[in-house]
């Protein structure tokens, strides 16, 4: 990812350097794109019956093992994401990019048609 | 009884709570374009905090949808009727299963139901996240602007497909 001003230059303290930099909010958008492509990926490869993620409440089947893994996957990217960018200032243009296309690529993924491949 | 409990806990989930997301993030998407300030101006304290809690409000709301529909109403739905039961009244799957021409409603639409929304709550989230942080100067900063409008819009387009055909599964099969 493009960096526009790496560190938080002269920050007098971390809010200050919080305020100024957008690291935190690049690294909430790439984690959502990542949690998407994680869901996606699931959904793939439980279709091409690679991996089924187990059930983590029966009633509700796959999907509730699906949705849980995702979810932690998005959250432990976020977590990583925000650990290494917060206090950085990013070029934001990469970062929506890449965002929006997993999110294209997990609503292809999760389209039925698409399961049809395999 | 009027309605039973299922009854009232999928218009719950499809009114009240998906409803009030789509309200949510339209709403969060048109202030984002109607209060944008010129760039670095200084931001009122009332306004990014207003963003910044409509944009909380669709999180909050499109995320009790997304557990409650998972959760709460999937399970009956998806229910597996006993062998040989004729009536299939209160197993909504089965129901669209048996006859051909609803079987689409759930192969397709119910497929993409089930996936889509956890997307579109993921994106809210990170939309709501970065209004709220970055409140006191969102709406005079273009970048953020716009990384933000594209996450909401992203979710909305995919709120709006579930939404429906949640509303061709319920005409069709009711969970009653």
């Amino acid at each position: 990812m493009g960096t526009r001003n790496e560190g938080a230059g002269t920050a007098t303290s971390a809010d200050a350097a919080l305020r100024r930099t957008n690291g935190a909010a690049m690294a909430a958008t790439l984690a959502a794109g990542i949690g998407a492509a994680a869901l996606g990926l699931f959904v793939l490869l439980n279709a091409a019956g690679v991996y089924s993620a187990p059930s983590i409440y029966p009633p509700a089947g796959g999907l509730s093992g699906r949705s849980t893994f995702a979810v932690v996957l998005w959250l432990a990217a976020w977590w990583i994401l925000d650990q290494r960018w917060r206090e950085r200032d990013l070029a934001p243009g990469p970062i929506v990019g890449w965002t929006v296309a997993m999110a294209a690529f997990s609503v292809i993924a999760t389209f039925p048609p698409v399961w049809e491949l395999f | 009884m009027l309605f039973s409990t299922r009854s009232l806990l999928t218009m719950l989930h499809g009114l009240v709570l998906s409803g009030g997301a789509i309200m949510a993030i339209a709403a969060a998407l048109f202030a984002l374009r109607a209060m944008a300030l010129p760039e670095g101006a200084p931001v009122s304290e009332r306004q990014g905090n207003n963003f910044a809690w409509v944009a909380v409000a669709a999180a909050v709301l499109l995320w009790l949808a997304v557990l409650g529909g998972t959760y709460i109403v999937f399970p009956p739905y998806r229910a597996t009727p006993p062998e040989g039961l004729l009536d299939l009244t209160g197993y909504p799957r089965a129901i669209l299963l048996a006859d051909p021409s609803t079987r689409w409603l759930h192969t397709f639409a119910m497929e993409i139901k089930e996936h889509m929304p956890w997307i579109a709550a993921m994106l809210t989230t990170a939309a709501a996240f970065v209004a709220h942080r970055y409140r006191s100067s969102l709406l005079a900063e273009g970048s953020l602007r716009r990384a933000t409008g594209w996450m909401l819009s992203i979710s909305m387009v995919l709120v709006l497909c579930v939404a429906l055909l949640g509303v061709f599964v319920n005409k069709i099969a009711p969970l009653e």
